[in-house]
């Protein structure tokens, strides 16, 4: 260890204690990878804070030490896409696993707020203790951090209830890269958040304080703005009832369509589709469990789920079956094949429970993920050009999002990494498509990894410009996760 | 008045016609709602005059819009921008400023029914639009303000409560792609609106953080940060049958009510029991409106004059009323939410006031839908504005509203503003009870020093109540005074803004007056 | 409106911009949304109605001073009234009268009226018509096979423009009541300009002349009834007039009386006229046409702050606007397919004629005619119909102006082709008009 370090570690040791620190070189190198394509730098550290108040002390001290800090929220080894590799060589990973307390759940304001280190193994079933049930990704690995899934704007599966682009994010309390404390929202005050609380506040508004909404910032920024170090998070109430649909075509025009009417009259609660090979590994685990389903289903598959709540609950899904049965007639979609291939249960699992494994790992171990937002004309148009770039093994996702008026697009590359050249294929392919995409008008919203500097030379020069002052304004000396995004120099 | 050869510079980038420079023009500009409250809490002599711009100027495009900016910057004349007007808000701070009134930027871009959102120019009203998507069976929010006032304005630049929110949100949130022009002139299009190749509406966020944040907050920089030419918001479904039929004449139209559209008014009393009931109503998903109003609110969303009000004492006298609307496509669904009704009540042993004690015109269900309950807040025509404006739980602002009738009585009793009981608030639900909002609508005497300087004790009194009660930061924190008067109570929020201020206007051109300076 | 009562209110203008649209609940479309051509043509605040009263009140306050500029704003308005059909949806404000008000206050401090209307309202008191048509060539337009009584009670007031502009609309008037086997008479030499353009100008002294010249003409005459087909004269007769003088005899107009006729069975519409047509509200006629009443209550104050008029001071809404009655007669036209435009009766958008904006800025008066006739248009119709001689001008000048298809016609044109009444001779009588 140089001297430099030496002091680093010291002082680190001093914030946290040393047991909470390492740099045994294997965990290090576990830092430097991830199942992305993106290759990075090992970090020198690893630190595990527990509290908010060691997170300031060692933002201040990266900003008068000169290291680069990386938030990371969970221990899972299953990290995707690149934004916790280090990409310069003089970085502590700042893991926040252990910060892991759901620090409050209030079933009348429908919010809980927890720490980055909650995963979705601990929390669903402690919201569904209580009745609720959070906003959910499609079937989210259960050792994933929750706050994180939400930062990363990662798409939910019920479009009616993804009123903004950032739900179900609401307040933060977060570190600038500045060193310097901050909530946002109306957990800003006036007042502690006990007495916020006690006025009756419920840290509920994301907006503001006043005039500006820095959590929008935060969010999407891959930590590179500031660390995140408590959340509300926006509830929903559980069903008593969930009846589960799933329509199958080979024409996915059909299926998008029928989606885009429930979607316009808040039909149903979760809707997506998917094609055969992503429906079989979502709800089947082993790979030739996968074959046989996927082989059996039609290409595009549709799942949609109702809901009824108390005593008038089958009354509400007579009146959505009901409802929906009169649009399916009226908009000439009778042609669609109403499945019973898969059992309601398990599909109920994949929209309500996390699981062990990620769902995508499932065919081949291995997966590489493209995706980004859409109109929904444009949806078909982007299917037929990564098929025609990549079609084998390629599971296919389509999630409406943000009350229908926007639909996330993701590709598996499902693949076996121990296969060089099938690797290098699809290494070569998947960065190929996703140029071409973007070329098209696919909007790479959340750009990760290599996508950073591809995306934004594709977007107007004004909006790194923009970013980059905000960078200036919230890290000015780029201690956090230098190099993502447009934030290179 | 310009200087003739910064005039003529102007003139040249939009037509002599265009901009207008002369003591009427200006004068008349300078006038707004409420500047008279304005002035007398900045001190100054309370009459509704601001600061008179130095000149009006009509952009047609946001190209005119980013010259003028431009020019705006390299002589240091400061800019505000309106859009539909109402409000001081779009009121100049210094004599230094133009006002760039966008009246001629109306245009609906377009509606989008497979994606479900509209974007539009600063100058399309939201009943103009709204005409627009009920040929889509889509329908728009709109703030309280009215249907008269602009969308553009709400999503980018106002607060943006209204009285559909439980069914169409808060206008900040529904927000897609923007294109903007910053204070030194350069043009930023957020989301996928910024992509060099085949830009679309679709979305406002990103690549990666998204500018929104910067761009409004819950206030709104009513134009402190730029000029707004378009936004995209989200369209949501119009509740029911699109079918609108007027017969009559005004004020006194009869409106055939859709088939599947039902009012109900229940008094629970007291705001404890109120609480309850709005929630349970909220968790059940089925309004299109729910708010709270005072008896005397009540009364006035079913008056059209201050002198009908005194036929609505059945409903004025209601303590904690809360005012729901379902409204519903078919025979099914609405038979549903009316079953969802009928056990709320019965649970909470509640009874319908419409159709036993009160009957409103059926004109009332026209203006719900159509979004203009807000505006009966006007039917006295005087000096009307809100103090409070909290959004987050239902129990906050219902302390709020408790907690400000003490407050309210003592300027009541001052004779400075109405007597409302000081129960005078409207509270309304978003996103299905997700978030509420509280305001105190508080009418006064416009014309009279004494109501004026009344009404403004009576706004920073709330203020400090607000801060020292820790009930949340009401609607007008803005301007240099409220933000140091805040932001050391808020995570010194107000030395960020600052930061960003500085950062996009460096040479302070974007008139901050509702806003907050780089100092 | 009284001194009081203009100081009163110039100083509640909500700024809310209300005055600027049809009522909310009517609009029903983007492109028809708006209610007053000024600020649909001018753009700056203003221009409309709510603008004009902070006008009002800069000047009031000496923030301004009478000046061209302010007098150019001022008179750019028709005085059409829709702007106050909007604010009293549920406001209180009176701006068009407020405008009238400014007006007169105007042309007191020697700053208005515009030089045009100048020109219009000098002729009047000279000439006793704003044409500058000398005054023995007004009964030119009555063909020699009219039949007139002249000891009827029944008084056909033909008005400047109908006798000196629109001579197709009272020789169509004339013959639809001789077919009708109605006795009238007509007031030859003695018929003076009813003194609407010097009202609506702001010279309300000269207007005041006028009208008590008419009205002692008129009950001199013992006449019971008065029926005008223009409905500007009708308008000022029926709802200006008494606010200075109290007279005694019943005013109507040609639609409503024709429509009576109808329903009574005197005429009888015959022939097929297989067009469709829609039609234009006339401000007059629509919901200008609405007297004032007579209001004895007093303003109580309720509670601090709020006060109340008690009984309820009527607001002037448009209500008593005619707006059946020529609908009603298009409707009894044998193969006449009529289809409404957006903004119809007490929320109809003006002609652009109005309140001496035709004279002083004819192309204002163009550009809204225009703009209603665009409107027209769009419901598909062949005929524009209405009942007002400023309105038929300037509407048929919107039309060749603008290259249109439309046809115009005023209805009374139309009853007398439906009565199958030589319509050849009145296309004859139109050439030669034209």
């Amino acid at each position: 260890m140089k001297i430099s370090e030496l002091i680093l570690s010291q002082q680190l040791a001093k914030i946290c204690g040393s047991k909470k620190i390492t740099n045994n070189p294997e965990i290090l190198k576990e830092y430097s990878t991830d199942m992305s394509f993106f290759m990075g730098e090992v970090p020198k550290f690893v630190i595990w804070p527990s509290k908010t108040q060691e997170i300031l002390k060692i933002l201040k001290l990266a900003n008068q030490m000169n290291f680069y800090i990386i938030p990371v929220s969970s221990s899972s080894k299953l990290k995707q896409h690149g934004d916790t590799v280090p990409r310069k060589d003089n970085c502590v990973i700042i893991n926040l696993s252990k910060m892991n307390k759901i620090i409050s759940l209030d079933k009348k304001n429908r919010v809980v707020m927890i720490e980055p280190g909650v995963t979705f193994r601990d929390l669903i079933p402690k919201l569904k203790q209580k009745g609720l049930r959070l906003l959910l990704p499609l079937y989210p690995t259960g050792t994933k951090s929750v706050l994180t899934s939400a930062l990363e704007r990662e798409p939910i599966v019920i479009p009616r209830y993804h009123w903004d682009s950032s739900d179900p994010l609401l307040c933060t309390e977060v570190v600038f890269g500045t060193g310097d404390l901050f909530r946002t929202g109306t957990a800003a005050g006036p007042g502690t958040i006990s007495q916020q609380r006690k006025a009756g506040q419920a840290q509920l508004n994301p907006m503001g304080p006043t005039q500006f909404s820095p959590f929008r910032v935060i969010q999407g920024a891959q930590g590179s703005l500031g660390v995140v170090t408590w959340a509300t998070l926006k509830l929903e109430l559980i069903p008593t009832i969930q009846k589960v649909f799933h329509y199958q075509s080979n024409n996915i025009e059909e299926l998008l369509n029928f989606q885009k009417q429930l979607a316009k009259y808040r039909l149903c609660d979760e809707t997506f589709i998917l094609n055969n090979l992503n429906l079989a590994s979502l709800v089947r685990n082993t790979s030739e469990e996968i074959e046989n389903l996927a082989k059996s289903l039609l290409k595009w598959n549709m799942i949609f789920i109702i809901s009824g709540r108390g005593d008038l609950a089958e009354d509400k899904l007579d009146y959505l079956e009901g409802d929906i049965n009169d649009l399916i007639r009226e908009s000439n979609l009778v042609h669609l094949e109403k499945s019973d291939l898969i059992n309601s249960d398990v599909i109920l699992r994949c929209v309500n429970e996390s699981t062990s494994k990620p769902w995508r790992t499932r065919y081949k171990g291995y997966y590489q993920d493209l995706f980004f937002l859409s109109n929904f004309e444009n949806i078909s148009n982007y299917i037929l050009m990564v098929e025609s770039n990549y079609s084998e093994d390629l599971g296919i996702y389509i999630q409406p999002i943000n009350q229908g008026t926007s639909y996330h697009c993701e590709f598996d590359y499902f693949y076996d990494p121990n296969n060089d050249i099938k690797l290098n294929e699809i290494k070569r392919k998947f960065s190929e498509i996703s140029i071409d995409l973007m070329d098209s008008g696919a909007f790479f919203n959340r750009p990760y990894g290599y996508w950073a500097k591809e995306m934004y030379s594709r977007h107007i020069e004004q909006t790194s410009i923009a970013l980059k002052k905000i960078k200036r304004i919230f890290d000015p000396n780029n201690v956090l996760n230098p190099g993502v995004l447009c934030f290179d120099d | 008045m310009l200087k003739k050869q910064i005039l003529e510079q102007f003139q040249n980038l939009v037509g002599p016609e265009n901009i207008d420079d002369s003591e009427v023009m200006t004068n008349a500009y300078a006038y707004n709602w409420c500047m008279e409250l304005v002035n007398c809490m900045e001190e100054k002599e309370p009459i509704p005059f601001s600061p008179i711009p130095k000149a009006i100027i009509l952009p047609s495009s946001v190209e005119e819009v980013q010259q003028i900016v431009k020019l705006c910057n390299k002589y240091h004349i400061q800019f505000k921008a309106q859009s539909t007007g109402l409000g001081p808000w779009n009121q100049p701070s210094s004599e230094n400023c133009i006002i760039l009134d966008l009246r001629r930027m109306n245009k609906i871009v377009k509606i989008d029914d497979k994606n479900l959102y509209a974007v539009v120019e600063p100058y399309v009203s939201g009943a103009q639009l709204q005409a627009e998507t009920m040929k889509y069976d889509l329908t728009v929010h709109m703030p309280g303000a009215g249907p008269q006032v602009s969308p553009l304005a709400s999503a980018t630049s106002m607060n943006g409560p209204g009285f559909t929110s439980p069914h169409t949100g808060h206008s900040a949130r529904n927000v897609l792609g923007v294109e903007w022009v910053l204070p030194d002139g350069e043009i930023l299009r957020l989301g996928s609106t910024g992509l060099k190749n085949h830009p679309d509406w679709f979305s406002g966020d990103g690549p990666g953080p998204s500018l929104r944040g910067i761009m409004r907050g819950w206030a709104g920089a009513k134009s402190g940060i730029g000029v707004f030419t378009k936004v995209a918001f989200k369209l949501f479904p119009y509740p029911c049958s699109t079918k609108f039929k007027l017969k009559g004449i005004s004020p006194n139209y009869e409106f055939e009510i859709p088939d599947f559209m039902k009012l109900y008014v229940m008094d629970c009393k007291n705001y404890k029991y109120l609480e309850k009931v709005f929630l349970a109503v909220e968790e059940e998903e089925i309004s299109f409106i729910c708010s709270h109003l005072s008896g005397y609110g009540l009364g006035a969303i079913f008056s059209n004059s201050i002198e009908s009000l005194m036929d609505k004492i059945p409903i004025a006298s209601t303590h904690a009323p809360l005012v729901i609307v379902i409204a519903a496509r078919t025979s099914r669904e609405f038979e549903y939410k009316q079953k969802v009704m009928n056990k709320i009540m019965a649970e909470f042993k509640l009874e319908n006031i419409i159709g036993t004690k009160y009957t409103p015109n059926s004109l009332f269900y026209a203006e719900a839908l159509r979004s203009n309950l807000g505006l009966h807040g006007f039917i006295a025509t005087g000096g009307f504005q809100s103090s409070k404006g909290q959004c987050d739980s239902a129990p906050l602002c219902l302390n709020t509203t408790k907690m400000s009738i003490p407050l309210k009585k003592k300027y009541i009793k001052k004779g400075v503003i109405a007597n409302d009981f000081g129960e005078g608030v409207w509270m309304t639900s978003y996103e299905s009870g997700h978030y509420f909002h509280v305001e105190s609508p508080t009418l006064f005497d416009q014309t009279t020093e004494k109501s004026v300087k009344g009404m403004a004790e009576n706004m920073e009194e709330n203020y400090q109540f607000d801060l020292i009660k820790h009930l949340g930061a009401p609607f007008f924190v803005e301007g240099d005074r409220m933000h140091d008067k805040f932001g050391p109570h808020m995570m010194d929020y107000h030395k960020w803004l600052r930061k960003i201020k500085k950062a996009f206007d460096p040479n302070g051109i974007a008139d901050s007056g509702f806003y907050i300076s780089a100092k | 409106m009284d001194e009081k009562e203009y100081q009163k209110m110039i100083k509640r203008c909500l700024r809310c911009s209300i005055c600027k649209w049809i009522p909310q609940v009517q609009i029903k479309s983007q492109k028809y949304a708006t209610a007053c051509p000024a600020i649909d043509l001018y753009n700056y605040h203003p221009y409309s109605g709510g603008g004009k009263i902070i006008l009002a009140l800069a000047l009031e306050m000496g923030r301004i001073k009478p000046s061209e500029e302010l007098r150019d704003i001022v008179y750019k308005c028709t005085e059409c009234g829709n702007c106050a059909i909007a604010c009293k949806f549920l406001n209180t404000l009176e701006p068009l009268e407020i405008i009238m008000r400014l007006r007169e206050k105007l042309v007191e401090a020697g700053c208005g009226p515009m030089p045009k209307q100048k020109a219009y309202t000098d002729a009047v008191k000279n000439v006793n018509n704003p044409y500058s048509e000398p005054h023995e060539n007004r009964m030119k337009w009555l063909p020699d096979d009219i039949k007139i009584d002249p000891n009827a009670k029944l008084l056909y007031y033909i008005g400047c423009t109908s006798s000196y502009r629109r001579k197709e609309m009272a020789i169509a008037a004339a013959r639809i009541m001789n077919a009708a086997g109605v006795a009238f008479r007509i007031l030859q030499d003695e018929e003076y300009c009813c003194g609407s353009p010097i009202l609506r100008t702001g010279e309300i002294h000269t207007f005041q002349e006028f009208l008590n010249k008419n009205v002692d003409i008129i009950e001199s005459k013992g006449i019971e009834t008065v029926v005008f087909s223009c409905a500007g004269c009708y308008d000022t007769f029926k709802v200006d007039y008494p606010l200075y003088r109290d007279y005694d005899f019943k005013v109507c107009h040609t639609v409503e009386f024709f429509n009576e006729l109808l329903e009574a069975g005197k005429l009888k519409l015959t022939k097929e006229i297989p067009i469709s047509a829609t039609y234009h509200d006339p401000c007059h006629l629509g919901r200008n046409a609405e007297r004032y009443e007579q209001w004895d209550g007093e303003e109580v104050k309720l509670i601090p702050l709020i006060s109340i008029n008690i009984p309820p001071k009527p607001k002037r809404t448009g209500k008593a606007g005619i707006y059946d009655p020529p609908r009603n007669i298009l409707k009894k036209i044998p193969g006449l397919k009529f289809i409404e435009m957006e903004r119809i009766r007490e929320y109809a958008y003006c002609c652009g004629a109005g309140a001496g904006v035709k004279s002083a800025f004819p192309e204002m008066a163009l550009n809204t005619a225009k703009i209603r006739i665009e409107e027209a248009e769009d419901t598909g119709a062949d005929v524009i119909l209405s009942a007002c001689p400023f309105c038929s001008t300037n509407l048929q000048d919107g039309i060749s102006e603008s290259g249109s298809k439309l046809k115009y016609y005023d209805i009374s044109e139309l009853i007398l082709m439906a009565l199958g009444l030589e319509p050849e001779k009145l296309k004859h009588v139109l050439a030669e008009v034209a």
